[in-house]
């Protein structure tokens, strides 16, 4: 770039020493105040969004910190390239600063959802940015050289330096990011350097010769930079950051649910249609007991069908049983199986479950796949979400366990998750006393999750043969015991059985129970 | 609560926009409605029309033989086609004028999802009803029986949850019995006439019969009951205190639905009966649930049809009949091919409405067919909507029916009640019934053969309108069907009248009746019933014979 602007003034003209202005000067150092803010913001924006994307924030900011000062030290070292009209340089460079530092936070979160490459995009950025920063420090110290004597000019650049830098450390956590969030921080700052840019474009006048055109481009840089600023708002409501109490990383519509998953220090949770699936610090207690009081007492086991369950965290579970040969997974939406295929922060929540040869991952309707399938399973596995539509509780009838019965190989069993005995008492029952009006033997269980509360399975299989002991569990595991198993069987009276009537197709009655039920605490 | 005012207000709506029609001519380019495919639908009328004029038909090229030929295909016809295969009788031939069978159980089906074009329920029948319960057996809809002896349907023929809602004043209340509202006064009168329901399905007659029952002539004679068919259902209502506007609202309704026509244009006995008949029993349904598929009853007459093997001829016109010394013989038109045939045959069974039938006597002697224009066949519009996405009001969620209470049609059923699928907000077919019942039935007959798609589709769109305000754009295509002849209205009269009985009497063993015409209301039970009824007769004289 600026090929022909280095020809259009000879640099004698710019760079008169003679006549210094007592203005300008001091305006330089205030500029660097404001571009060593900047520069401090975009490496603290950069490192709060890799520990909110990728998780681990002792790692991220470490690596970003590390990655942002060694690009700045490469823009240093390239600043001895830069000749001739350094000013205008100067000017140039803090338009490209405000744009891809202004525009990092924005790029960032809405590149999140094309996971594959975000950490490439993400250093990419943060290196960028870097070696632009870098660039800055010297690059002013060459143009105030010739004003300052050099220990003069050392001691005031440094001090502005820090003095910014004190000043970013501290608004960041304080206003920023409670005030303006990390989006329009970072676009603020990206302004904040155009500003720089064109205050020094109108008050030096030396810059005239190109002043129309760099004005242009900061002007259309800065309505960028101000729509976006604008607009930040619809941004996060697209991500649905407003309605989540964490940070939201990804969200995506599919044809049949909306996918949130947030993220805090302690944990990752992932939302469909705004109900919490799991959270990353406690869903094993969930998966254990949803798994392994069903494999335990299957010693003989080696096909097993997954309904739903696309995050692959109960087909994590089931790859502890080395004797399994086959695991199918049948969830209805693609957008979940891929999300968990894929995202690497995903993946290292269900160990690559999905990915394993022995798992196969279909999509499809299960209710009507189930009707349509032949083969026999020793185990399934239903973890349909909660039965909170007519379409949804169309899931847990009788004549879908009917049909879902007919899969069984002999002496098979199957678990379903039955929402909670203690929020939803009359739901829970209804689908124990469902799976037994069609003549399955029901064990119902129950534990503690700490970010569900309460929560319920139902065992059921054509036999009174399961017992708790049966079998040697898999290592390693936190929360299912023998023990463990004998407690969760129990019923305390606030949670014990209720009549109910048998969930049919014809009167949805665990839709209703679950409308009766929840209707307490959503209103 | 709705008030007269606001529901003359709607019905002003109504009848403005179709005085609009004429300027608006929907489809055109730029109209809101230009979006919208499809096409208006109905019976071959001008082929039926061909009977008043049959000297235009060519003189037949061929000879066939059976021993019964079956005029009409719709429930009766099939149902007798299949009873006489099942005893002893294969050798038939059915004809039909249209290009399918099962009449008013017709269908269709496009991309989304099959869809009724006429009747789609048939409620849990009366376990008495041996030849009905067997066929539903065969088919797969009964699956067994409990040890109670009580029938089990299957749950993917039973409508699924939730079954009915009804729009008052914007909100979606559950079922169709307006519940929103009511005064004392009403709520009284709604608990008396269901009191009085109740007490109706348990009565019997000095006879020992039923006071109501399906099929309705195995009813009890007592005039006590009887005597209710000498007057309207408005006046009966008026003259038992009755008056409560939304009860009223209700039961004008429940006729509209089941016989095309008002409470005051029906018999005070046919009014009773849409109720007190239904006393159908199963171990997993009650009598008030219903059987139902996406394409309606056209499940039923299609298993119907399969049952029996006998020739069958769609597109087929029988314009002439005459009586030979060894049975009869009838003329024939093939729509396609332009060709008559001359059918000779020992017996034949008019399974067509009466007054196809008296036309086709029309030199033949002695029978007591009412004579066309005797009995009230309501037009019908039905519009299959496929929508994308359904801006739902507060209250209930879509339900299989789908009513607003004062509105002009019937409401809406949703097609795709019974899908298993998950909802993923793709499109869905949704089915509108609307008898045409302003008007007499034949000047609104002619009037619905005259009136061109163009002109229906504003009128069935500013309908749906008022039951989603902001639909328009969601309607992706609408078909419209038009039966001249929807259904027979039990008008009062008919059905305890000595005319109906006598109708339907074979004539010198050889002529045969059969069609709801002869029982008065066109539901499929009757049909199925008026079929097996002549089918037993044919088989009956038979057996005489050998």
């Amino acid at each position: 770039m600026g090929e022909s602007g280095l020809l259009v003034a000879p640099p004698a003209l710019q760079e008169e020493p003679a006549h210094p202005a007592p203005q300008p000067p001091g305006l330089l150092l205030v500029a660097v105040a404001v571009i060593a803010t900047c520069g401090l913001i975009y490496e603290l924006i950069a490192g709060t969004l890799a520990s909110y994307l990728l998780g681990d924030s002792v790692t991220q900011f470490s690596t970003i910190i590390g990655a942002y000062l060694f690009a700045m030290g490469i823009g240093s070292w390239l600043s001895k390239f830069l000749d001739g009209q350094l000013l205008r340089w100067f000017i140039r460079l803090e338009i490209l600063v405000g744009v891809v530092g202004g525009c990092m936070a924005p790029v960032l979160f809405l590149s999140f959802e094309y996971v594959a490459s975000f950490r490439l995009l993400l250093y990419t950025l943060v290196g960028l940015t870097g070696v632009l920063v870098g660039l800055e420090i010297p690059l002013l110290m060459r143009i105030l050289e010739h004003r300052f004597p050099f220990k003069d000019l050392v001691a005031r650049v440094f001090t502005f330096d820090y003095i910014g830098a004190l000043l970013a450390s501290l608004i960041f956590p304080l206003v920023l990011v409670p005030q303006l969030g990390l989006i329009r921080t970072s676009l603020l700052f990206g302004a904040l350097n155009l500003a720089v840019a064109g205050v020094v474009l109108a008050r030096f006048p030396e810059t005239r010769p190109y002043r129309r055109r760099f004005t242009t481009g900061i002007v259309v840089a800065l309505g960028g930079l101000g729509v976006l600023f604008v607009f930040a708002n619809e941004l996060l409501a697209h991500t649905e950051t407003l309605a989540f109490q964490d940070q939201v990383i990804y969200s995506k519509s599919t044809p049949y649910q909306r996918i949130v998953l947030t993220r805090n220090p302690r944990e990752l949770r992932l939302f469909l249609n705004g109900n919490l699936q799991f959270s990353s610090a406690d869903e094993y207690r969930y998966h254990e007991a949803l798994v392994h009081p069903l494999l335990q007492a299957l010693p003989q086991a080696r096909r097993v069908l997954v309904l739903g369950g696309g995050d692959g965290l109960a087909v994590r579970e089931l790859l502890k049983y080395s004797r399994l040969t086959s695991i199918r997974l049948v969830d209805l939406d693609p957008g979940m199986t891929q999300l968990f295929q894929h995202n690497e922060l995903l993946l290292g929540l269900n160990k690559k479950s999905l990915l394993s040869p022995k798992v196969q991952v279909l999509n499809a309707d299960a209710y009507q796949w189930v009707r349509e399938d032949t083969a026999r399973y020793d185990a399934i596995i239903v973890d349909f979400p909660d039965p909170g539509n007519y379409s949804i509780g169309k899931l847990y009838s009788a004549a879908f366990y009917t049909a879902l019965a007919k899969r069984l190989a002999p002496g098979g069993r199957m678990v379903v998750q039955s929402t909670s005995p203690y929020l939803a008492r009359q739901s829970f029952w209804c689908v124990a006393h469902t799976l037994a009006a069609v003549g399955l033997h029901t064990i119902p269980y129950h534990l503690y999750v700490p970010s569900f509360g309460e929560w319920g399975f139902v065992l059921a299989g054509p036999d009174t043969h399961w017992r708790g002991d049966a079998g040697p569990l898999p290592a390693g595991l936190r929360y299912i015991t023998p023990a463990t198993i004998h407690d969760m069987l129990r019923f305390p009276p606030d949670m014990s059985e209720v009549p109910t009537e048998v969930n049919q197709l014809n009167n949805q009655a665990l839709v209703r129970y679950f409308e009766e039920d929840w209707g307490p605490y959503v209103h | 609560m709705k008030t007269r005012r606001t529901f003359l207000r709607q019905t002003g709506a109504a009848l403005t926009g179709a005085m609009l029609l004429p300027a608006l001519p929907g489809c055109a380019p730029g109209s809101p409605l230009a979006h919208i495919k499809g096409q208006l639908w109905g019976p071959d009328a001008a082929t039926g029309h061909l009977l008043r004029d049959p000297s235009r038909i060519p003189a037949p090229s061929r000879t066939v033989e059976t021993e019964v030929l079956i005029v009409g295909g719709g429930v009766a016809g099939l149902a007798a086609r299949r009873w006489l295969h099942r005893h002893g009788q294969p050798n038939t031939l059915l004809v039909e004028l249209a290009s399918h069978t099962g009449g008013n159980s017709a269908a269709g089906h496009n991309a989304t999802s099959a869809y009724p074009w006429g009747a789609h329920y048939l409620p849990v029948p009366d376990v008495r009803n041996r030849e009905l319960l067997d066929f539903l057996q065969e088919i797969g809809t009964l699956t067994g029986y409990a040890p109670s002896g009580l029938p089990i349907y299957s749950d993917y023929h039973l409508c699924h949850d939730p079954e009915e809602r009804l729009n008052i004043s914007g909100h979606w209340q559950e079922g169709l019995v307006p519940a929103v509202g009511l005064s004392t006064t009403d709520q009284q009168q709604f608990a008396r006439f269901f009191k009085l329901i109740e007490d109706l399905k348990a009565a019997r007659g000095r006879d020992g019969r039923e006071a109501f029952c399906i099929p309705l002539d195995h009813a009890s004679a007592d005039n006590e009951y009887r005597q209710l068919d000498q007057i309207s259902f408005a006046d009966y209502l008026v003259r038992e205190n009755f008056t409560a506007l939304a009860l009223r609202w209700y039961l004008d309704y429940a006729c509209r639905d089941d016989y095309g026509a008002t409470a005051t244009q029906v018999s005070a006995w046919a009014g009773l009966h849409y109720f007190a008949s239904r006393k159908g029993r199963a171990h997993n349904a009650t009598g008030a649930d219903v059987l139902t598929w996406p394409q309606g009853n056209n499940f039923l007459v299609e298993h119907l049809r399969k049952q029996a093997t006998a020739p069958l001829q769609t597109g087929t016109l029988a314009y002439d009949l005459r009586e030979t010394a060894t049975g009869i013989e009838a003329l024939l038109y093939d729509v396609a091919t332009r060709q008559s045939t001359r059918v000779r045959a020992r017996q034949v069974l008019l399974a067509t409405p009466q007054h196809i039938a008296h036309r086709l006597l029309a030199t033949v002697p002695g029978h007591a067919l009412l004579p066309p224009g005797a009995l009230h066949h309501a037009p019908w519009l039905i519009a299959n909507l496929t929508v994308e996405g359904l801006p739902q009001g507060p209250g209930r969620p879509l339900s299989w029916d789908n009513v607003r209470y004062g509105s002009a049609s019937l409401g809406y059923i949703n097609a795709t009640q019974q899908a298993l699928q998950q909802e993923d907000g793709r499109s869905k077919v949704i089915t509108l019934y609307w008898p045409l019942t302003e008007e007499a039935s034949g000047p609104a007959r002619r009037r619905a053969y005259q009136t061109t798609y163009a002109e229906w589709l504003p009128r069935v769109v500013a309908e749906l309108e008022t039951y989603h305000p902001g639909v328009t754009k969601h309607i992706q295509q609408a078909d419209l069907w038009v039966w001249g002849h929807g259904m027979v209205a039990p008008t009062p009269g008919l059905l305890w009248g000595p005319a109906r009985a006598a109708a339907h009497q074979p004539l010198r063993n050889r002529i045969f009746f059969a069609h709801t015409d002869y029982s008065g209301i066109s539901i499929f039970e009757e049909g199925f019933y008026q079929g097996i009824r002549a089918a037993r007769e044919i088989l009956a004289t038979a057996s005489s014979i050998s």
